[in-house]
Order: C-alpha cells, then structure tokens, then sequence
C-alpha cells in the first residue's frame, strides 16, 4: 500500500462482509421456507426474507465497489485521496442507512414501513430490488454523490489511467441508472420498461465496467503484465460488454407489453452476451500465465482467475440458456431465472469484491500477503462456496426444468404449488448444499483471524 | 475481406490485418450481430416464403442496387485514400477520401427517400415480420453508415491537416477497415432482403 | 501476426461504439414509447382504482412472494393473469382468509385490508391481464 488514504477502504470491506453473512444467514431462511413454507412465520414472512436477502446483496456488493474504488483510485492516481475524513464519514452513514433500512424492514410491516416514511409522497417501494423507503434512496444517491465527488477530484489532481477511467466511468454511470428507481409510473408498462433501467443496465452494464476495471488491477498487481497490454484489453472486453448488452436489455422486453420487435432485437444481442464473458476468462488466464513473478498472494490470484470462469458460466452460458425468447417463453419467471441470479451474482460480482478484498486486505495490514496457513484457508473457503454455488445452481435448475415441464409445457398444466410440492426434493437439496455454503463463507472470515503475519 | 486488395498493390510495409487490432475484435462483434440477424432472417423467411416473396416486391430494387454501387464506389474510393497515404501523397488521399464521403453520403440520401417513402405508408417495426427485419436490419446498417462517415470525415480532416503519412498512417487504415466492414455487410444485405426470392 | 494494437486506439473504440450503442438504444426505447399505446391498455389508467391498486400491490410488497408478468419472486403463483384464473370474488375471499395456518405450508400474511382497497387491487390486476403480453404465460396456470 502505497498510500495512507487507502486504509479508508478496510471498513467498506468489513462492512460489505458483515453484511455478506446477513444475507446468507437470510438466504437459507428463505431457502427452508421453500420447503416448510411456515417457518418463522409471521415473524419473518418470506417476502420479508427476500428483501434482506436481495438488498443485503446488492449494499454489500456496492459497499465492496466503493471500498475498491477507495483502494485503487488513489495508488492509480499516485496521489492522496481528496478526503479521506469525507469517505468515512459516508461510510457510516451508508452503514447506518442500510442498518435502519433491513431494521424496518424487519420491526415493521412492509405497508406501515411505506406509510411511516412518507411513500405516497413519492411513491418508490414495493418493485423487486427497489424496496427501499423513498428516504434510503435519497440517501443512497447523496452518499453515492459524495463518493463521486471524492474520487473524481482525486482522479482530476492525479495521473489519470485506463483503471480509474473506466471504474468511474462506471461509478458515475451506476449512480446515474440509480436515478431511474425514482421513476415509478402508474403504467404497469412503462414501470417495468424503465425499472430495467436501473437493474439490466446495472448488471449487464456499468456494474461490468466496475468489474473490468477491479479484475484488471488486481491482474497488474498480481501479474506483473505491462499495463499497457492489460489496459487495452479491459477497454476490448468492456466495449464487447457495452454493445451486446446495451440492446441486451430486449430479453428483458419479451412478455411486459413492450412491443413484439423486441423478442428478436433482444435474443440476438443478448445471444452474443457471453462473448465478453468468455473475453475475460481467457484474458484472465492468459495474464496470469504470461505472469513476470510470483505474487505471494495466491489466494488472490485464485479469486481473479474464479471470477473469469464462474462470472462465465453464471452470466454468460446460465444467460444464454433461457435468454432466447421461444425458450424463454416457458421458462419466464421460474425457478431457472432463479438458478442464473445465483449464479451470475456470485460469479461475477460476489467473485470480483472478494478478489480485490483478497488482494488490498492483507497490505492493508501491512504484509504483501498472508501466512500460508491463512491462506490455505481462505482457498478452502474459495472452494466449499464456489461448487457450493455450482450445486445451488444446478439444483435450481433441476427445480426449473421440473416446474416449466409439469407447469408450462404439460397438455394438462398443474398449478403453481402443486407444481411446487412435486419439486421440493431439489429445494431440499439447494438448502443443504446452502449450508455447505455458510460453512465455506465461515472459513472464509476465519482466515482473516488465522495467525497471518507468520509467513509474510 | 475487401481490404486485402489494397495490400496486393502495396505488397511492403503491409500488415495483417491492417489496422489497429482493437477494431477488428469490434467488426468481428458486428459481423456476428449481422450474421446471427441474417440467420434468424433465413430461418424465418423459410416459415413465411409467401409473406416475404409478397412483401418483397414493395421494396424499391432500383434504389438498392444504386446504394450497392455506391457503397462498393466508397469503398474503392477508401481503398484508394489508404493506397495513396502510403505513397505519401496526402493531397490526393485526401480527394480520394472526400469522394468516399460523398458517395456515402450519396447512399443516405437514397435510403433516406426509401425511408420517407416506407414510413408516409405508415409502415413500421411491427407492421408485419418482413418489414420488423426491413427496418430492424437496413436502420441498424444506416447507423453504421452514418458513424463510418463520421470516422471518415474524422481520417479527412486529418489528413488535411497531414496527420497522416507513409510511415504513420494507422489510424486512417483502422478507419478504413471499419468502412469496409459497412460496406461488406450491405453487401450481404441488399442481396439477402430485396432480392433473393 | 504484426499487428499493432494500441490503448488509444482501443480507447477510442469504446467511446464510439458506446455512444453508438446507446443512441440505437434510445431510438427503441423512443420507438417503443411510440408503440406502447396499442398494447399497455393505458385507458384503464382513467380509471383512478387502478392507480390506487397499483400503490395496494406495491405498499404490501406483493412482488416480495409472488411474479408480476413474470418478474417477482418464485415463491408464490403469477398474478398477472390471476384476474383471468380466478375472477375478482375469489381474490378479495383469497386475501381476507390469509393466512391459512396449516402446518407446514407456505403462509401468506393478512394484510388487513379495506374492501376499497381490495377493489382498488382487483381493479389493477384485472388491468395487468389485459395487457397485451405476446401471449405469456403459456397457459392460465401461469
């Protein structure tokens, strides 16, 4: 660590995992709930699961960016941080708001939760994703311009690289897509059309910028590459990102009243999405092979080379498999869609924080990397979550084709919950292989206990 | 592809592809957009022969077969902008340039009135399947008409102001690869939807 | 292969194709806008129950167990065209008896609310089945 700003970026990282664990915890909640549909019923109703489980995520994963943000735009600036004193303030404001946040969620009916903070004012809740109160919005967006503020004007007063080009090219996209949430019209329509605004063009877009640019940084440090050769080939893989997903967002335009166009427009584009996927594994692993040294950190370089082939296979060819819209017509809203989320959020996103968090943690406490036996450990837990996340996925999509089979395709459809009792086996199956996951994210942070400086 | 004739009558210094690399990863990305478009054209006209034989014929061909001649003219007209750069002339690059635009251009105007004519008659993406592939496929090839116009317009105003020379005149190549590509896949077009029955 | 590849070169191939990409992006989204009156029933929207049902569906967090044209949770049946599979009678009934309490089963809260506010829903999601969805789901079941 170059830089005594960077440090502002460890309590993003612990607060991103502290809120990793509550969203499993949640997960598995929800997870039971699938099979004994009256657990902890009425203390915790399972849409309320969701939303802790779904908006955990996406703070956490927001928090991990920023942390990274925090991390690289300094040492790729060669400068201090504009304000560290301003980053950590939003830090606890941000914690604070999400902490409010899940505990209204959970002390209070949603309905109350919507009238308490002033929802019919400017009416935002209650669309997938976007659950927060109206207020936590505002928030997110003035902590978000705040972040903005800071790392821009450290980006303008340093050297400028492809790396924070395109993080904040990212960011500052991420926050602006972000002002689509607030966009909630009565037509169920144009709702939708413009709901994906924020979610496609966060998941398929910007955030794909952010992940580029993290991925890219962590392979120079870790590679020793020229930057040069790794510069050009993230602006490669993003601009492959950009121009299948951007029309992309038509899968999403199939059945929502959108014009009939779209099914076609939709499944070209979205059909040569894993092409930039497929671009990052390869650059990853081509870059690690094509390695000037040897990192002691390779728990790190295990996390970067995982994100290029998991992030492969959960966006792209679980995207690819019912992106098309004479599949996807049958598999629209099942329990398939479910097994792609699963998978391309942790692939991707999930993947790529706990990469630069697996780099930047251990300088952050003063070694280049942890002692073998921490390590050691914390590749345990890369594998007991990553083919825990396979089977998760897998059995899912076993529960899928079972539902569109019995539910959709059938001459005699069953109903929907019947059709749920003749799945449940696979939902016992994803809950146990779910607990395989806690225990792999508890090694996880065990590693970050186990004696590390020994080695270093 | 059509670049390759401008490498057989400058056989030294030529590179394979010419060009800058990241453009040809862009154009590959591009032609398998067309391509996977082109597909599902086939595969759908094969449902609806009647439909798109029927449909077919309120195409203008006459206009078609003009733009085919005048992207081809732009393209030689790029073709020999580049040969010229190479030999140093940037005077008579920069004419040959200057043609390939207008040609372009040319190319808007006529598809331009092909379009006023289509959307007067209230025809649109979802008048019938035929005319969602018309439009979806000839308006996403207009656009690239239009931003390959603007690269060209870019390598000009370069060139006039001798940006370019024998010894560096990538960034012209680069451009004009991006041209050629525009043109390739009219090409593959005009054929596929106006004529082929 | 002598190629030369250059960041800038790269650079400027990003930005451009960006742009470009997004501008055909807003001139479907401008298209669609264009198109959308001939399919999202925007009549009903006259009607000030479907508004008011929409913040019903909302306020609850419906779409936290259940799908809205196939975009929700997969906990719980599709109710796009619930309207169609069940008729309003049998929702208003449905809502009100929650929740069922038998062991083991998935619950669904009692939401307490006012007859408007169900008829408010029932206006709304008689709207969400009237909209022209290209024929999704496959069948009634959802």
């Amino acid at each position: 660590m170059q830089y005594k700003s960077q440090m502002v970026a460890k309590p993003y990282f612990i607060g991103a995992l502290v809120l990793f664990v509550a969203q499993i915890l949640f997960g598995l909640i929800m997870g039971l709930q699938y099979v004994v549909g009256d657990f902890l019923f009425p203390h915790i109703p399972f849409n309320v699961a969701r939303m802790v489980h779904t908006n955990a995520l996406i703070v956490w994963l927001l928090m991990g960016f920023m942390g990274a943000a925090y991390y690289m735009v300094p040492e790729e600036s060669e400068c201090e941080l504009y304000s560290p004193k301003l980053a950590l303030i939003m830090f606890w404001i941000f914690l604070a708001a999400a902490g409010l946040t899940v505990v209204g969620y959970l002390a209070v009916p949603y309905a109350t939760l919507a009238k308490i903070t002033g929802n019919d004012l400017l009416p935002t809740m209650g669309r997938e994703f976007l659950e927060q109160p109206t207020i936590t919005k505002i928030g997110i967006v003035v902590v978000a311009l705040a972040f903005l503020f800071n790392l821009s004007m450290t980006f303008l007063k340093g050297r400028k690289t492809s790396i924070t080009t395109v993080m904040l090219l990212g960011l500052w996209g991420l926050a602006i897509m972000f002002l689509f949430s607030f966009v909630n019209p009565d037509n169920l329509v144009r709702d939708k059309f413009y709901w994906w605004w924020v979610v496609h063009l966060w998941v398929e877009g910007v955030w794909e910028l952010i992940l580029g640019a993290i991925l890219a940084f962590v392979l120079i440090k870790i590679t020793g590459v020229d930057r040069e050769v790794i510069e050009k080939w993230l602006y490669v893989i993003i601009t492959l990102s950009l121009i299948t997903g951007l029309i992309g967002t038509g899968h999403h335009y199939f059945w929502i009243g959108t014009p009939e166009y779209w099914q076609w427009l939709g499944s070209v584009f979205s059909a040569l999405e894993p092409v930039p996927f497929f671009a990052m594994t390869l650059f990853a692993f081509n870059m690690v092979n094509r390695r000037r040294r040897e990192h002691p950190n390779r728990a790190a370089t295990l996390w970067a080379l995982g994100t290029g082939v998991m992030s492969f296979l959960g966006a792209g060819v679980w995207g690819f498999l019912h992106t098309l819209s004479p599949v996807n017509y049958y598999t629209h809203g099942t329990q398939i869609t479910a097994a792609h989320g699963h998978m391309a959020f942790y692939g991707a996103y999930v993947m790529v924080v706990l990469t630069i968090i697996s780099y930047a943690m251990p300088l952050m406490r003063g070694r280049a990397a942890n002692s073998n036996a921490s390590q050691v450990l914390e590749m345990w837990g890369f594998w007991l979550m990553t083919i825990s996340m396979v089977f998760i996925t897998l059995f899912l999509t076993g529960a899928g084709i079972l539902q569109v089979w019995l539910q959709r395709v059938s001459t005699t459809p069953m109903g929907f919950m019947a059709t749920q009792d003749q799945v449940a086996l696979f939902y016992w199956l994803r809950e146990g292989t779910g607990l395989v996951f806690m225990i792999g994210l508890a090694v996880y942070l065990f590693s970050f206990f186990k004696d590390g400086k020994s080695a270093a | 592809m059509s670049s390759d004739a401008i490498d057989m009558t400058e056989p030294d210094g030529r590179r394979h592809p010419p060009g800058d690399l990241a453009i040809w990863v862009f154009i590959l990305a591009e032609l398998a957009a067309f391509a996977l478009l082109f597909i599902l054209y086939g595969v759908v006209r094969a449902k609806h022969v009647e439909l798109f034989n029927e449909m077919q014929l309120t195409l203008d061909r006459n206009a078609g077969a003009l733009n085919t001649v005048l992207l081809i003219t732009a393209s030689w007209c790029v073709a020999r902008a580049v040969a010229a750069i190479r030999k140093g002339a940037d005077g008579a690059s920069a004419r040959w340039m200057a043609c390939g635009i207008l040609a372009g251009v040319g190319f808007l105007v006529v598809k331009g009135f092909e379009y006023s004519d289509k959307f007067d008659a209230g025809i649109g993406l979802d008048t019938n399947l035929f005319y969602m592939f018309y439009i979806a496929l000839t308006f996403f090839h207009f656009m690239h008409v239009v931003l390959g116009l603007l690269i060209l317009g870019f390598l000009l105003l370069k060139t006039l102001r001798g940006g370019y020379s024998a010894d560096d005149h990538l960034g012209m190549e680069t451009g004009a690869s991006y041209w050629h590509m525009v043109d390739l896949v009219w090409i593959v077009l005009f054929p596929l939807v106006y004529v082929m029955r | 292969m002598s190629a030369s590849f250059s960041t800038s070169a790269a650079r400027n191939i990003f930005f451009g194709g960006t742009v470009f990409f997004v501008l055909m992006f807003l001139a479907l989204t401008y298209d669609t806008e264009q198109k959308l009156p001939q399919r999202d029933q925007r009549a009903q929207l006259a009607n000030p129950a479907v508004a008011a049902g929409k913040r019903v569906w909302e306020n609850n967090n419906c779409i936290g167990c259940h799908t809205l044209l196939g975009e929700g949770a997969y906990f719980a049946p599709e109710l796009g065209n619930v309207y169609k599979r069940r008729g309003p009678d049998f929702i208003k009934a449905w809502i009100k008896s929650q929740p069922t309490g038998v062991p083991g089963r998935r619950q669904m809260p009692n939401f307490h609310l006012t007859d408007k506010e169900l008829d408010d829903l029932v206006a709304f999601l008689k709207y969400a089945s009237e909209i022209n969805t290209a024929n999704w789901p496959p069948n009634v079941e959802g």
